[in-house]
């Protein structure tokens, strides 16, 4: 932010750090545990009075000088270079804080070399005593060297008390400094063994080759256990949340903390093979590979402890996207084009979004992700993400991975950035048209003669949208089952709901009625369900055409197999049923055509990646189911995907359940509802209703545009009765909490009210239960004097609009006015008289049944009483 | 774009720049010394393989052997000054290393590669022989390219004027070859290290001479032959240099302008000096002059750095939070390690002088 940033893309995301560093190190920490032993060895020679020994030590020596001093030293050096040039903020906060450290450290190094050359050149000129203490000199320095780096290393992972008190000594004496000076210690001991082996196995004479080889096993082999136990300590010297989030929650790292299991024992066994007397060949190819091994066995370690440090630089302090803790609120207000100095276009507009996308990138994403590179490629974490999805997922993927930063700018520079990674990056095609819905020429009414005829029938379907999770290969969260209400009325001054002798029968349009064709559902339902389920039968036993069975003063024929499949593959999802009541002989007394909403337009591949299923608009495909239970098995430590893909398709509602389903769930886990809005939160926030229609298929612009009634000609959308997600997902979440689920907290813990200022202020409530009503706004049937209605719930099911009747007890409200989500008047983007049926067949207008004085529908003169309720004898108001 | 908005906020010191700034005069006076040593002793050797590729004279066989260690020390020395640069100037020159960060970072290939090149020369002299002239100047080219991009970091950093250059190229590929004092700068450095180096070749065998070494005296005057010529031949590259630093900076009506001028001359006039001292074989005359007049133009080079970045800052308005205990105790360290470092020496050259046997 305060610095340019070196734009890399395939050796980005910390890569050249890495291969410094690691390469460093592993020749330091032997610098290190190679003084140690080169003393030692000496005095062991001086003591066994064995020249040969002796020779040894001089030669490993110029081994070790030509080694240390020069690739060890300088990639030193090299590590100070690169990061610089990779996090100059860092660096020079770190060389401001430590500057006299360094400078000690400095004089280490001086007296390394003068002491190292000396040792060298004086074997054979210099007495032993003193060139033995010319040794030690140098070992000592070299490991007070290791010593005064280590502070600032673990000062970087675990700063201790100086984020408060900003004192040297306690950001130098911080809380992993002892256990990781032990382990680096014993790190380097084990080290010199490893290397020991290069110049040992070189030896010609096998006699004090095997002597040589098997004394440097025991430098390798003995250090382990107390190597481990540093390690231990190590491991618990850090704070708890940095422990969970290392050993548990962060995937990248799980390669390489198996690494340092395997390596671990593997040089243990390679030492003890070492051992062995062997011929020099072999030795010498043994002692290459447990030096490769032993690379891959500290770059693991180097690797683990970096990751773990993730998002920050300096924990708690600075993130590795140079940004202060400190500072990330003033950031993400005032946007990070605002307060970057390296700059070039800090307005966003059309001509420029993928320019300041890359320039927002460069700051925020580069030091952690590379482009096309091998260390966390962000085309490849990224690939599954529309810009829509991206943009969703990292406002708030800090909240799940906790080793990414909270996104540092503002709503529109998330934007850009998604868009930038989206299109710039993954060269994305997503659609930006609205979807060309393939309409109905034309849809015929059925006939009704106002003068002749005896009936009114009405039906209408209990949802104004019925969703199914067209995923059943991998999993199930709502199957199909349309339930359809009718109710027979007997036309007449005082007309009469009949229910007895008279069946009412349904079909569904014949494109329509072989779904048992189009989806695998049956194929999946004894998995899912655990029993067989008859092809083209609902859940229910109720097939696509049948007797509806009498219900209070009705019909219902439930959960009614619909898929909105058309025996040409199309997607349409406004499938029609006949209703036909005929009488105890069996004449046709009514007829009446209803539409049965069934939609699967459900736009997980929004963030899961994979392409529609069906007609290029509808289904989940396979790749965005297995995407989704992958994303699960990730997060809450599941294995599903498994399940799914050894054949075992996941019914959700087993563990989430249920109340639209009958679905007890297993009283740990959150309701289906309070799940799914409740994690999503995290993600769609602050965004209105825009994003509602990602999982409800009501996108003006997609194949369904379910939300079709009256209030969405008036300007309502979605939030103004069911409100924001955020507020949405928190009524949900609240009654889970009351109902002992700690989840809830969990989940509320990270999402903030939209329109409330506090949490306590919103009311729980149950899903599918406790909903919004019209009376709400509706005020005695009056004119609605507001138009948003979130926290007013019914206080149960029979409560429900769609359950009501009116005044008399007797009429469904639903019966003249319609699903929710289509009351009428409603507009269907497939045909204008599809979400009009009845009320054009019964009264040439597409109203409520009855409205503008139509009264003469049922009761065949005109009526000067309001009795079904109030307000109803005027002109419709919204013609 | 106004430069200054794109300097980046410096931190905090722990200590009063005085102590920063004294620390770096002196830590980059001997890093520059011993750079002059090896590069110069580098380019000597390499001119003399040149001249006579399959001749092995003992100058360069004595080149050999030491070239290693002025490296080393070169570059241990070399840790110091960049440290405490980077407490002072570090908003500067991290931002200019960043600007031109792949040649900066391929300074450490190169300086690997030079290293490992001199240590071939080093053990494989004899056996290399007429391929002496390739291994030295390969050795030698790795280096002097490093004091290029050196040269390049060190000026584009007083440069802020120039930054703006990031945004058509963000990738670490910018240098700063439109700024008229590079090359005059470049070649004055490395004409002044041949000078040095020629010393040091002097002095080493001035030392053998008064050991009793009689054919010393004719590398004697070798070293000082070195250092007479590049030092005349620097002064036209010194004036090229200071005629094209920038009218703001060397304006005489400012104290900083005054000393830079003052010391030049005194640079000047010592420089003359060494020069008679070296065409008359007065090899400690040499070197009292010689050395003065590195200080004194590392001086200047300080000074001129300051009126560079005078429009944009100062050290004096680095802000201090006082923490004095760990610059006690890296002075109780410093003083630790001399001591040390001095017995250690003590005893090597015991060790050499009375190539002791061990026992």
């Amino acid at each position: 932010m305060n610095y340019p940033v070196w734009q890399l893309d395939a050796a980005a995301g910390g890569l050249l750090i890495a291969m410094m560093a690691v390469f460093h190190v592993y020749i330091s920490h032997f610098a290190v545990g190679g003084g140690l032993f080169l003393v030692l060895t000496e005095m062991k020679g001086i003591r066994e009075n064995n020249q040969s020994v002796i020779d040894f030590v001089r030669k490993h020596t110029k081994f070790f000088l030509l080694l240390t001093m020069v690739a060890g030293g300088m990639t030193g050096v090299g590590i100070w270079f690169t990061i610089s040039l990779l996090n100059p903020a860092a660096t020079s906060k770190l060389i401001h804080i430590f500057v006299f450290a360094w400078a000690i450290e400095w004089v280490f190094f001086a007296a390394e070399i003068i002491s190292l050359f000396i040792y060298y050149y004086t074997f054979g000129r210099m007495d032993n005593r003193n060139h033995v203490i010319i040794g030690w000199i140098y070992f000592g320095c070299a490991w007070m060297s290791l010593f005064v780096i280590n502070g600032i290393i673990d000062f970087m992972l675990t700063p201790g008390a100086w984020i408060e008190n900003n004192n040297f000594w306690s950001g130098y004496f911080n809380p992993t400094f002892w256990p990781a000076l032990f382990f680096r210690s014993f790190l380097a001991f084990m080290l010199a063994g490893l290397y020991g082996f290069l110049t040992a196995t070189n030896l010609k004479e096998s006699g004090l080759r095997t002597k040589m080889v098997r004394y440097c096993a025991i430098w390798l082999i003995v250090p382990f256990v107390l190597f481990l136990g540093s390690a231990w300590w190590y491991k618990a010297s850090l704070p708890l949340e940095l422990q969970v989030l290392i050993f548990e929650r962060m995937p990248e790292i799980r390669p390489f903390l198996k690494g340092f299991s395997v390596f671990g024992p593997a040089l243990m066994l390679g030492g003890i093979i070492m051992a062995i007397k062997m011929p020099q060949a072999v030795n010498r190819s043994v002692a290459a590979v447990m030096l490769i091994i032993g690379l891959m066995y500290m770059g693991s370690f180097e690797f683990i402890r970096e990751a773990g440090r993730r998002p920050y630089i300096i924990r708690d302090f600075m993130y590795s996207t140079s940004i202060l803790k400190q500072d990330i609120d003033k950031v993400r207000k005032n946007g990070l084009l605002q307060e970057a100095k390296w700059v070039n276009n800090r307005v966003i507009s059309d001509d420029t979004r993928l320019e300041t996308g890359r320039e927002i990138f460069n700051i925020l994403c580069l030091p952690c992700h590379s482009i096309g590179g091998p260390l966390n490629n962000i085309k490849k974490l990224t690939r599954n993400y529309t810009p829509q999805g991206l943009d969703a997922k990292i406002s708030g993927i800090h909240r799940f991975s906790p080793y990414m930063p909270p996104f540092a700018g503002t709503p529109d520079e998330r934007r850009a950035l998604a868009y930038y990674i989206a299109f710039g990056l993954n060269n994305r095609k997503d659609r930006k048209e609205d979807v060309i819905i393939k309409t109905i020429p034309d849809d015929t009414i059925p006939e009704f003669n106002g003068e002749a005829d005896k009936y009114v029938l009405l039906a209408w379907s209990d949802m104004g949208m019925k969703s199914v999770t067209d995923a059943s290969n991998t999993w199930m969260i709502l199957p199909p089952g349309v339930t359809l209400n009718a109710q027979l009325i007997e036309r007449g001054e005082t007309p009469d709901v009949i229910v007895d002798g008279v069946t009412i029968t349904y079909e569904i349009e014949g494109d329509f009625a072989d779904p048992d064709q189009r989806v695998d559902f049956w194929k999946n339902a004894q998995a899912l369900y655990g029993r067989a389920i008859a092809a083209g039968t609902g859940l229910s036993g109720n097939g696509l055409s049948g007797t509806m069975e009498p219900e209070g003063e009705g019909f219902s024929a439930t959960l009614l197999p619909v898929f909105p499949y058309t025996t040409d593959n199309r997607y349409m999802p406004y499938p029609t049923f006949t209703i036909t009541a005929r009488n105890s002989d069996d004449e046709v007394i009514a007829t009446a055509r209803v539409v049965a909403s069934t939609a699967t337009e459900m736009s997980c591949k929004t963030c899961h990646g994979g392409l529609w299923k069906v007609d290029d608009r509808a289904g989940i495909s396979d790749v965005t189911a297995g995407n989704v239970l992958e994303t699960h098995d990730r997060i809450s430590g599941t294995n599903l995907q498994g399940l799914a893909q050894s054949g075992m398709p996941v019914l959700c509602n087993r563990c989430h359940g249920d109340p639209s389903q009958n679905a007890p769930g297993n009283r740990e886990h959150l309701n289906l509802s309070a799940a799914i809005h409740g994690f999503h939160a995290n993600f769609l926030a602050e965004r209105g209703a825009a994003y509602c229609v990602l999982c409800h298929p009501a996108d003006t612009g997609g194949a369904t545009r379910a939300y079709r009634g009256i209030h969405r000609a008036l300007g309502l959308n979605c939030t103004y009765c069911h409100g924001e997600i955020e507020d949405h997902a928190i009524s949900l979440l609240k009654a889970e909490l009351e109902n002992g689920k700690s989840r809830a907290a969990v989940l509320l813990k990270n999402i903030r009210p939209a329109n409330f200022a506090s949490i306590d202020e919103i009311v729980p409530r149950k899903p599918w239960i406790n909903e919004p009503d019209c009376l709400n706004c509706h005020v005695d049937f009056q004119v609605p004097e507001k138009d948003t209605t979130f926290n007013q719930w019914t206080d149960g099911g029979e409560n429900l609009y769609r359950n009501r009747t009116d005044a008399s007890g007797r009429l469904r409200c639903a019966a003249c006015h319609n699903s929710p989500h289509s009351i009428y008047p409603a507009e269907n983007p497939y045909n204008s008289n599809r979400d009009a049926l009845q009320p054009l067949q019964y009264q040439n207008q597409p109203y409520p049944i009855g409205s503008n004085f139509n009264c003469k529908v049922c009761h065949t003169i005109d009526m000067d009483e309001e009795m079904h309720h109030g307000n109803m004898l005027r002109e419709f108001r919204n013609q | 774009m106004d430069p200054s908005a794109l300097i980046p906020t410096p931190d905090t010191l722990q200590v009063p720049w005085g102590w920063f700034q004294l620390l770096l005069i002196i830590t980059l006076f001997l890093h520059l010394v011993l750079m002059n040593v090896m590069l110069g002793s580098g380019i000597i050797a390499f001119v003399n393989h040149f001249r006579a590729p399959e001749e092995s004279n003992p100058l360069c066989h004595a080149i050999s052997r030491k070239l290693p260690f002025a490296i080393a020390f070169t570059v241990n020395f070399g840790i110091a000054p960049l440290l405490f640069l980077q407490v002072l100037y570090g908003h500067f020159m991290y931002t200019s290393s960043v600007l031109m960060a792949n040649f900066w970072i391929s300074v450490i290939a190169l300086l690997i590669a030079g290293y490992y090149m001199a240590y071939i020369y080093n053990y494989k002299y004899d056996s290399l022989g007429g391929s002496r002239v390739f291994v030295t100047g390969f050795s030698v080219t790795a280096l002097l390219i490093i004091g290029f991009f050196m040269s390049n970091n060190f000026t584009m950093m007083q440069r802020p004027d120039t930054w703006v250059r990031y945004f058509e190229n963000p990738t670490g590929l910018l240098l700063n070859l439109g700024d008229p004092t590079l090359f005059p700068r470049y070649l004055h450095f490395m004409t002044a290290a041949v000078a040095i180096g020629g010393l040091s070749i002097a002095l080493y065998y001035e030392y053998l001479r008064q050991r009793g070494d009689e054919t010393a005296r004719r590398w004697v005057r070798h070293g000082c032959r070195w250092f007479g010529t590049a030092t005349l031949i620097n002064f036209p590259f010194g004036f090229w240099f200071f005629d094209s630093l920038p009218d703001y900076v060397v304006n005489v009506k400012s104290f900083t302008g005054i000393l830079i001028a003052l010391f030049v001359l005194t640079a000047v006039v010592l420089g003359i000096f060494s020069i008679i001292f070296s065409y008359l074989g007065r090899v400690m005359g040499v070197l009292y002059t010689a050395l003065p007049t590195v200080f004194v133009m590392i001086l200047v080079r300080d000074l001129v750095r300051a009126a560079y970045l005078k429009p944009y800052f100062s050290v004096s308005d680095l802000t201090v939070e006082p923490q004095y205990s760990p610059l006690f105790l890296f002075l109780l360290f410093f003083i630790g390690g001399l001591v040390l470092v001095g017995w250690m020496l003590k005893l090597a050259w015991q060790a050499f002088d009375n190539k002791e046997v061990q026992s």
